[in-house]
Protein backbone atom coordinates (compact mmCIF):
# COMPACT_ATOMS: atom_id res chain seq x y z
CA UNK A 1 0.00 0.00 0.00
CA UNK A 2 2.89 2.36 0.86
CA UNK A 3 4.32 1.77 -2.63
CA UNK A 4 1.37 3.68 -4.11
CA UNK A 5 2.53 6.88 -2.40
CA UNK A 6 4.99 9.00 -4.33
CA UNK A 7 7.43 9.23 -1.41
CA UNK A 8 10.12 11.05 -3.42
CA UNK A 9 7.73 13.87 -4.27
CA UNK A 10 6.40 13.86 -0.71
CA UNK A 11 9.86 14.21 0.85
CA UNK A 12 10.81 16.89 -1.67
CA UNK A 13 7.62 18.74 -0.85
CA UNK A 14 8.41 18.75 2.87
CA UNK A 15 11.54 20.87 2.34
CA UNK A 16 10.78 22.62 -0.97
CA UNK A 17 7.35 24.04 -0.03
CA UNK A 18 8.50 25.81 3.17
CA UNK A 19 11.54 27.09 1.25
CA UNK A 20 9.26 28.52 -1.46
CA UNK A 21 7.03 30.13 1.19
CA UNK A 22 10.05 31.69 2.90
CA UNK A 23 11.49 32.92 -0.41
CA UNK A 24 8.24 34.63 -1.39
CA UNK A 25 7.55 36.20 2.01
CA UNK A 26 11.17 37.34 2.46
CA UNK A 27 11.19 38.91 -1.01
CA UNK A 28 8.00 40.88 -0.27
CA UNK A 29 9.41 41.72 3.19
CA UNK A 30 12.41 43.27 1.40
CA UNK A 31 10.04 45.38 -0.72
CA UNK A 32 8.07 46.63 2.30
CA UNK A 33 11.21 47.18 4.36
CA UNK A 34 13.07 48.89 1.51
CA UNK A 35 10.22 51.22 0.53
CA UNK A 36 9.44 52.20 4.14
CA UNK A 37 13.06 52.86 5.11
CA UNK A 38 13.81 54.65 1.83
CA UNK A 39 10.91 57.03 2.50
CA UNK A 40 12.16 57.67 6.04
CA UNK A 41 15.73 58.27 4.85
CA UNK A 42 14.54 60.66 2.11
CA UNK A 43 12.57 62.63 4.69
CA UNK A 44 15.72 62.85 6.86
CA UNK A 45 17.75 64.09 3.86
CA UNK A 46 19.96 60.98 3.63
CA UNK A 47 19.89 60.53 -0.14
CA UNK A 48 22.55 57.77 -0.26
CA UNK A 49 20.81 55.60 2.34
CA UNK A 50 17.45 56.21 0.62
CA UNK A 51 18.96 55.02 -2.68
CA UNK A 52 20.35 51.87 -1.06
CA UNK A 53 16.98 50.99 0.49
CA UNK A 54 15.22 51.72 -2.81
CA UNK A 55 17.62 49.29 -4.51
CA UNK A 56 16.79 46.69 -1.84
CA UNK A 57 13.08 47.19 -2.55
CA UNK A 58 13.67 46.79 -6.31
CA UNK A 59 15.64 43.57 -5.72
CA UNK A 60 12.87 42.22 -3.48
CA UNK A 61 10.27 43.21 -6.08
CA UNK A 62 12.20 41.42 -8.82
CA UNK A 63 12.37 38.25 -6.69
CA UNK A 64 8.67 38.43 -5.86
CA UNK A 65 7.76 38.98 -9.52
CA UNK A 66 9.93 36.00 -10.51
CA UNK A 67 8.09 33.84 -7.93
CA UNK A 68 4.68 34.94 -9.28
CA UNK A 69 5.77 34.27 -12.88
CA UNK A 70 7.05 30.84 -11.81
CA UNK A 71 3.67 30.15 -10.20
CA UNK A 72 1.90 31.13 -13.43
CA UNK A 73 4.19 28.86 -15.45
CA UNK A 74 3.43 25.94 -13.11
CA UNK A 75 -0.30 26.57 -13.63
CA UNK A 76 0.02 26.70 -17.41
CA UNK A 77 2.35 23.73 -17.81
CA UNK A 78 0.78 21.19 -15.44
CA UNK A 79 -0.91 18.11 -16.85
CA UNK B 1 -34.44 9.00 -25.04
CA UNK B 2 -33.67 7.90 -21.46
CA UNK B 3 -29.93 8.30 -22.00
CA UNK B 4 -30.51 11.82 -23.40
CA UNK B 5 -32.40 12.79 -20.25
CA UNK B 6 -29.69 11.30 -18.00
CA UNK B 7 -27.04 13.21 -19.97
CA UNK B 8 -28.91 16.49 -19.47
CA UNK B 9 -29.33 15.75 -15.72
CA UNK B 10 -25.62 14.89 -15.31
CA UNK B 11 -24.53 18.06 -17.15
CA UNK B 12 -26.91 20.17 -15.01
CA UNK B 13 -25.72 18.48 -11.79
CA UNK B 14 -22.08 19.01 -12.83
CA UNK B 15 -22.71 22.72 -13.36
CA UNK B 16 -24.54 22.98 -10.01
CA UNK B 17 -21.55 21.27 -8.35
CA UNK B 18 -19.24 23.73 -10.14
CA UNK B 19 -21.33 26.63 -8.81
CA UNK B 20 -21.20 25.28 -5.22
CA UNK B 21 -17.47 24.68 -5.67
CA UNK B 22 -17.09 28.37 -6.59
CA UNK B 23 -18.96 29.85 -3.66
CA UNK B 24 -17.63 27.25 -1.22
CA UNK B 25 -14.00 27.94 -2.13
CA UNK B 26 -14.19 31.73 -2.60
CA UNK B 27 -12.98 32.04 0.98
CA UNK B 28 -9.67 30.35 0.16
CA UNK B 29 -8.64 33.21 -2.09
CA UNK B 30 -10.30 36.27 -0.60
CA UNK B 31 -11.07 35.78 3.13
CA UNK B 32 -7.71 37.11 4.32
CA UNK B 33 -7.84 40.09 1.93
CA UNK B 34 -11.34 41.03 3.12
CA UNK B 35 -10.45 40.55 6.78
CA UNK B 36 -7.42 42.86 6.61
CA UNK B 37 -9.30 45.34 4.38
CA UNK B 38 -6.84 44.87 1.52
CA UNK B 39 -9.94 44.61 -0.69
CA UNK B 40 -13.58 45.55 -0.17
CA UNK B 41 -15.77 42.40 0.04
CA UNK B 42 -17.60 42.93 -3.26
CA UNK B 43 -14.37 43.95 -5.05
CA UNK B 44 -12.63 40.84 -3.69
CA UNK B 45 -15.28 38.38 -4.91
CA UNK B 46 -15.56 40.18 -8.27
CA UNK B 47 -11.78 39.92 -8.78
CA UNK B 48 -11.84 36.26 -7.70
CA UNK B 49 -14.78 35.50 -10.02
CA UNK B 50 -13.07 37.09 -13.04
CA UNK B 51 -9.80 35.24 -12.35
CA UNK B 52 -11.64 31.95 -11.76
CA UNK B 53 -13.28 32.44 -15.17
CA UNK B 54 -9.95 33.23 -16.85
CA UNK B 55 -8.24 30.34 -15.00
CA UNK B 56 -10.70 27.87 -16.46
CA UNK B 57 -9.32 28.62 -19.92
CA UNK B 58 -5.63 28.30 -18.97
CA UNK B 59 -5.61 24.51 -18.86
CA UNK B 60 -8.15 22.13 -20.38
CA UNK B 61 -6.35 18.90 -19.62
CA UNK B 62 -9.34 16.77 -18.81
CA UNK B 63 -7.58 13.44 -19.26
CA UNK B 64 -7.51 12.91 -15.49
CA UNK B 65 -11.14 11.97 -15.04
CA UNK B 66 -13.13 12.00 -11.82
CA UNK B 67 -11.65 9.74 -9.15
CA UNK B 68 -9.21 8.25 -11.70
CA UNK B 69 -7.07 5.57 -10.02
CA UNK B 70 -9.38 5.58 -6.99
CA UNK B 71 -12.34 3.60 -8.29
CA UNK B 72 -12.59 0.87 -10.93
CA UNK B 73 -12.89 2.82 -14.21
CA UNK B 74 -15.19 0.16 -15.73
CA UNK B 75 -17.88 0.98 -13.18
CA UNK B 76 -17.99 4.69 -13.96
CA UNK B 77 -21.18 5.42 -15.87
CA UNK B 78 -23.53 8.41 -15.94
CA UNK B 79 -25.61 7.16 -12.98
CA UNK B 80 -22.49 6.69 -10.81
CA UNK B 81 -21.26 10.17 -11.78
CA UNK B 82 -24.70 11.65 -11.07
CA UNK B 83 -24.83 9.98 -7.63
CA UNK B 84 -21.26 11.16 -6.90
CA UNK B 85 -22.18 14.72 -7.84
CA UNK B 86 -25.22 14.65 -5.53
CA UNK B 87 -22.96 13.42 -2.68
CA UNK B 88 -20.48 16.25 -3.33
CA UNK B 89 -23.15 18.97 -3.71
CA UNK B 90 -24.86 17.84 -0.47
CA UNK B 91 -21.59 17.95 1.48
CA UNK B 92 -20.64 21.35 0.01
CA UNK B 93 -24.01 22.80 1.00
CA UNK B 94 -23.88 21.29 4.50
CA UNK B 95 -20.36 22.56 5.28
CA UNK B 96 -21.17 25.97 3.76
CA UNK B 97 -24.29 26.20 5.96
CA UNK B 98 -22.11 25.67 9.06
CA UNK B 99 -19.37 27.97 7.69
CA UNK B 100 -16.75 25.23 7.58
CA UNK B 101 -14.07 25.21 4.85
CA UNK B 102 -13.74 21.71 3.35
CA UNK B 103 -12.36 20.29 0.13
CA UNK B 104 -14.83 20.24 -2.79
CA UNK B 105 -12.53 17.84 -4.67
CA UNK B 106 -12.51 15.37 -1.79
CA UNK B 107 -16.31 15.67 -1.58
CA UNK B 108 -16.56 14.81 -5.28
CA UNK B 109 -14.17 11.88 -4.93
CA UNK B 110 -16.08 10.71 -1.85
CA UNK B 111 -19.39 10.88 -3.71
CA UNK B 112 -18.06 8.88 -6.66
CA UNK B 113 -16.37 6.33 -4.35
CA UNK B 114 -19.66 5.80 -2.50
CA UNK B 115 -21.66 5.42 -5.71
CA UNK B 116 -19.06 3.04 -7.19
CA UNK B 117 -19.11 1.03 -3.93
CA UNK B 118 -22.89 0.74 -4.19
CA UNK B 119 -22.58 -0.28 -7.84
CA UNK B 120 -19.74 -2.79 -7.62
CA UNK B 121 -19.04 -3.61 -3.98
CA UNK B 122 -15.77 -3.20 -2.07
CA UNK B 123 -13.67 -4.30 -5.07
CA UNK B 124 -14.77 -1.15 -6.92
CA UNK B 125 -12.63 1.00 -4.63
CA UNK B 126 -8.85 1.05 -5.17
CA UNK B 127 -7.58 1.55 -1.61
CA UNK B 128 -3.97 2.25 -2.69
CA UNK B 129 -5.22 5.09 -4.90
CA UNK B 130 -7.46 6.43 -2.14
CA UNK B 131 -4.53 6.45 0.29
CA UNK B 132 -2.05 8.01 -2.13
CA UNK B 133 -4.32 10.56 -3.80
CA UNK B 134 -6.66 11.58 -0.99
CA UNK B 135 -5.67 10.57 2.53
CA UNK B 136 -1.91 11.27 2.50
CA UNK B 137 -2.28 14.67 0.74
CA UNK B 138 -5.07 15.57 3.20
CA UNK B 139 -2.70 15.00 6.11
CA UNK B 140 0.39 16.54 4.49
CA UNK B 141 -1.14 19.76 3.11
CA UNK B 142 -2.25 21.44 6.35
CA UNK B 143 0.85 20.36 8.29
CA UNK B 144 3.33 21.67 5.68
CA UNK B 145 1.34 24.88 5.17
CA UNK B 146 0.99 25.39 8.94
CA UNK B 147 4.73 25.02 9.55
CA UNK B 148 5.75 27.09 6.52
CA UNK B 149 3.37 29.98 7.23
CA UNK B 150 4.32 29.91 10.92
CA UNK B 151 8.03 30.22 10.13
CA UNK B 152 7.33 32.85 7.46
CA UNK B 153 5.32 35.14 9.76
CA UNK B 154 8.07 35.01 12.43
CA UNK B 155 10.68 36.04 9.83
CA UNK B 156 8.32 38.71 8.49
CA UNK B 157 7.92 40.24 11.96
CA UNK B 158 11.73 40.24 12.35
CA UNK B 159 12.04 42.10 9.04
CA UNK B 160 9.35 44.74 9.48
CA UNK B 161 8.39 44.63 13.16
CA UNK B 162 10.23 47.82 14.11
CA UNK B 163 8.97 49.92 11.21
CA UNK B 164 6.03 52.32 11.33
CA UNK B 165 2.85 50.21 11.08
CA UNK B 166 1.06 52.48 8.57
CA UNK B 167 3.31 51.95 5.52
CA UNK B 168 3.97 48.32 6.50
CA UNK B 169 0.25 47.51 6.61
CA UNK B 170 -0.29 49.28 3.28
CA UNK B 171 2.56 47.27 1.75
CA UNK B 172 1.17 43.94 2.92
CA UNK B 173 -2.35 44.83 1.81
CA UNK B 174 -0.93 45.50 -1.67
CA UNK B 175 0.88 42.14 -1.60
CA UNK B 176 -2.37 40.42 -0.63
CA UNK B 177 -4.00 41.60 -3.86
CA UNK B 178 -1.27 39.78 -5.83
CA UNK B 179 -1.52 36.60 -3.74
CA UNK B 180 -5.35 36.56 -3.84
CA UNK B 181 -5.22 36.96 -7.63
CA UNK B 182 -2.76 34.08 -7.99
CA UNK B 183 -4.90 31.83 -5.79
CA UNK B 184 -8.09 32.65 -7.69
CA UNK B 185 -6.42 31.94 -11.02
CA UNK B 186 -5.05 28.66 -9.68
CA UNK B 187 -8.48 27.69 -8.33
CA UNK B 188 -10.16 28.36 -11.69
CA UNK B 189 -7.52 26.26 -13.47
CA UNK B 190 -7.88 23.31 -11.09
CA UNK B 191 -11.53 23.15 -10.21
CA UNK B 192 -13.33 24.19 -13.41
CA UNK B 193 -11.24 21.49 -15.07
CA UNK B 194 -12.90 18.85 -12.87
CA UNK B 195 -16.36 19.89 -14.06
CA UNK B 196 -15.14 19.86 -17.66
CA UNK B 197 -13.86 16.32 -16.99
CA UNK B 198 -17.23 15.18 -15.61
CA UNK B 199 -19.19 16.61 -18.54
CA UNK B 200 -16.67 15.22 -21.04
CA UNK B 201 -17.01 11.81 -19.37
CA UNK B 202 -20.81 11.94 -19.69
CA UNK B 203 -20.51 12.99 -23.37
CA UNK B 204 -18.10 10.11 -24.06
CA UNK B 205 -20.42 7.62 -22.35
CA UNK B 206 -23.31 8.97 -24.43
CA UNK B 207 -21.31 8.80 -27.67
CA UNK B 208 -21.18 12.55 -28.32
CA UNK B 209 -17.42 12.79 -27.79
CA UNK B 210 -14.58 10.46 -28.74
CA UNK B 211 -12.25 9.42 -25.90
CA UNK B 212 -9.15 11.65 -25.91
CA UNK B 213 -10.83 14.50 -27.78
CA UNK B 214 -10.73 17.95 -26.18
CA UNK B 215 -14.01 19.10 -24.61
CA UNK B 216 -16.30 21.21 -26.82
CA UNK B 217 -16.20 24.97 -26.38
CA UNK B 218 -19.66 25.07 -24.74
CA UNK B 219 -18.36 22.73 -22.01
CA UNK B 220 -15.37 24.99 -21.27
CA UNK B 221 -17.44 28.18 -21.32
CA UNK B 222 -20.26 26.77 -19.18
CA UNK B 223 -17.84 25.31 -16.60
CA UNK B 224 -15.93 28.62 -16.43
CA UNK B 225 -19.18 30.58 -16.12
CA UNK B 226 -20.62 28.33 -13.38
CA UNK B 227 -17.52 28.52 -11.18
CA UNK B 228 -17.23 32.28 -11.73
CA UNK B 229 -20.90 32.87 -10.85
CA UNK B 230 -20.52 30.70 -7.76
CA UNK B 231 -17.42 32.62 -6.72
CA UNK B 232 -19.15 35.96 -7.33
CA UNK B 233 -22.13 34.97 -5.19
CA UNK B 234 -19.62 34.63 -2.33
CA UNK B 235 -19.76 32.01 0.40
CA UNK B 236 -19.79 34.66 3.12
CA UNK B 237 -20.19 32.22 5.99
CA UNK B 238 -16.91 30.47 5.14
CA UNK B 239 -15.27 33.81 4.35
CA UNK B 240 -16.12 34.95 7.89
CA UNK B 241 -14.72 31.74 9.38
CA UNK B 242 -11.45 31.91 7.42
CA UNK B 243 -11.03 35.67 7.64
CA UNK B 244 -11.93 36.55 11.19
CA UNK B 245 -13.41 33.71 13.25
CA UNK B 246 -10.25 31.56 13.42
CA UNK B 247 -8.31 34.61 14.63
CA UNK B 248 -8.23 38.35 13.92
CA UNK B 249 -5.38 38.74 11.47
CA UNK B 250 -3.21 41.74 10.64
CA UNK B 251 -2.17 42.47 7.01
CA UNK B 252 1.25 40.76 7.42
CA UNK B 253 -0.45 37.60 8.70
CA UNK B 254 -3.04 37.78 5.92
CA UNK B 255 -0.31 38.10 3.31
CA UNK B 256 1.74 35.27 4.84
CA UNK B 257 -1.29 32.96 5.08
CA UNK B 258 -2.37 33.59 1.48
CA UNK B 259 1.10 33.55 -0.02
CA UNK B 260 2.12 30.59 2.12
CA UNK B 261 -0.90 28.59 0.99
CA UNK B 262 -0.34 29.52 -2.66
CA UNK B 263 3.39 28.71 -2.56
CA UNK B 264 2.75 25.30 -0.96
CA UNK B 265 0.04 24.51 -3.55
CA UNK B 266 2.11 25.53 -6.55
CA UNK B 267 5.28 23.81 -5.28
CA UNK B 268 3.24 20.63 -4.77
CA UNK B 269 1.73 20.93 -8.27
CA UNK B 270 5.22 21.42 -9.70
CA UNK B 271 6.40 18.23 -7.93
CA UNK B 272 3.40 16.25 -9.21
CA UNK B 273 1.88 15.92 -5.73
CA UNK B 274 -1.38 17.86 -5.95
CA UNK B 275 -2.85 19.10 -2.67
CA UNK B 276 -6.25 20.49 -1.67
CA UNK B 277 -6.50 24.30 -1.88
CA UNK B 278 -8.74 24.40 1.19
CA UNK B 279 -6.43 22.27 3.32
CA UNK B 280 -3.34 24.27 2.32
CA UNK B 281 -4.87 27.71 2.88
CA UNK B 282 -6.54 26.75 6.17
CA UNK B 283 -3.27 25.23 7.43
CA UNK B 284 -1.43 28.43 6.48
CA UNK B 285 -4.06 30.63 8.20
CA UNK B 286 -3.73 28.58 11.40
CA UNK B 287 0.09 28.67 11.18
CA UNK B 288 0.21 32.45 10.68
CA UNK B 289 -2.05 32.92 13.71
CA UNK B 290 -0.49 30.37 16.04
CA UNK B 291 3.11 31.52 15.42
CA UNK B 292 2.32 35.02 16.68
CA UNK B 293 0.37 33.89 19.73
CA UNK B 294 -0.89 30.36 20.29
CA UNK B 295 -3.90 31.51 22.29
CA UNK B 296 -5.00 33.89 19.50
CA UNK B 297 -6.34 30.93 17.51
CA UNK B 298 -9.78 29.52 18.33
CA UNK B 299 -8.69 25.90 18.56
CA UNK B 300 -12.25 24.69 19.10
CA UNK B 301 -13.22 26.06 15.70
CA UNK B 302 -10.02 24.64 14.18
CA UNK B 303 -11.04 21.25 15.62
CA UNK B 304 -14.47 21.54 13.97
CA UNK B 305 -12.79 22.28 10.64
CA UNK B 306 -10.51 19.22 10.96
CA UNK B 307 -13.54 17.10 11.92
CA UNK B 308 -15.29 18.31 8.74
CA UNK B 309 -12.22 17.30 6.71
CA UNK B 310 -12.23 13.82 8.24
CA UNK B 311 -15.96 13.45 7.60
CA UNK B 312 -15.84 14.76 4.00
CA UNK B 313 -15.02 11.46 2.31
CA UNK B 314 -17.34 9.13 4.29
CA UNK B 315 -20.25 11.60 4.38
CA UNK B 316 -20.14 12.37 0.65
CA UNK B 317 -19.65 8.64 -0.02
CA UNK B 318 -22.72 7.77 2.06
CA UNK B 319 -24.89 10.26 0.15
CA UNK B 320 -23.41 9.08 -3.17
CA UNK B 321 -24.16 5.42 -2.32
CA UNK B 322 -27.68 6.27 -1.14
CA UNK B 323 -28.37 8.30 -4.29
CA UNK B 324 -27.13 5.46 -6.50
CA UNK B 325 -29.28 2.95 -4.60
CA UNK B 326 -32.38 5.15 -4.87
CA UNK B 327 -31.78 5.73 -8.59
CA UNK B 328 -31.56 2.00 -9.23
CA UNK B 329 -34.86 1.40 -7.39
CA UNK B 330 -36.49 2.95 -10.45
CA UNK B 331 -34.53 0.79 -12.90
CA UNK B 332 -31.74 1.73 -15.30
CA UNK B 333 -33.62 4.57 -16.98
CA UNK B 334 -33.84 8.29 -16.37
CA UNK B 335 -36.75 8.16 -13.91
CA UNK B 336 -34.59 7.63 -10.79
CA UNK B 337 -32.07 10.44 -11.43
CA UNK B 338 -34.93 12.72 -12.58
CA UNK B 339 -36.99 12.17 -9.42
CA UNK B 340 -33.93 12.61 -7.18
CA UNK B 341 -32.87 15.80 -8.96
CA UNK B 342 -36.39 17.29 -8.69
CA UNK B 343 -36.69 16.27 -5.01
CA UNK B 344 -33.32 17.79 -4.15
CA UNK B 345 -34.11 21.01 -6.00
CA UNK B 346 -37.36 21.27 -4.03
CA UNK B 347 -35.57 20.57 -0.74
CA UNK B 348 -32.83 23.15 -1.37
CA UNK B 349 -35.41 25.75 -2.47
CA UNK B 350 -37.45 25.11 0.69
CA UNK B 351 -34.39 25.44 2.97
CA UNK B 352 -33.25 28.63 1.23
CA UNK B 353 -36.74 30.10 1.26
CA UNK B 354 -37.18 29.38 4.97
CA UNK B 355 -33.73 30.77 5.83
CA UNK B 356 -34.10 33.89 3.68
CA UNK B 357 -37.40 34.71 5.41
CA UNK B 358 -35.48 34.71 8.72
CA UNK B 359 -32.80 37.17 7.63
CA UNK B 360 -29.97 37.93 5.23
CA UNK B 361 -27.21 36.00 7.06
CA UNK B 362 -26.71 33.37 4.37
CA UNK B 363 -26.31 35.39 1.26
CA UNK B 364 -25.07 38.88 2.04
CA UNK B 365 -21.53 40.16 2.24
CA UNK B 366 -20.09 41.63 5.48
CA UNK B 367 -20.25 45.05 3.84
CA UNK B 368 -24.00 44.76 3.25
CA UNK B 369 -24.91 43.73 6.79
Amino acid sequence: MIAAINTDALLQLVWAAPLAVLAVTVSWGLVVNGVTRAAEARRDGRAGVAGAYAALAVAGGALFTAAVVFGLLVMISKD
Amino acid sequence: MDSDIILVIVVAAALVFDFTNGFHDTANAVASSISTRALAPRTAVTLAAILNFVGAFISIQVAATVAGGIVDAHLINTTVVFAGLIGAISWNLATWYYGLPSSSSHALIGGVVGAAFAAGGADAVITDGLLAKVIVPAVVAPIVAFAAAGAAILITYRMVGRLRPGPVNRGYRLGQIASASLLSLSHGTNDAQKTMGIIALALIAHGNLAPGDPPPTWVIVSAATAIALGTYSGGWRIIRTMGSRIFKMDPAQGFTAQTGGAAVLLTAAHLGFPLSTTHSITGAVLGAGAAKRLSAVRWGLAGNIVAAWILTLPAAAAVGALTYGLSRLFGNGALGPLLIAISLLGLVAAIFGQRLRRGPALTTSPADT
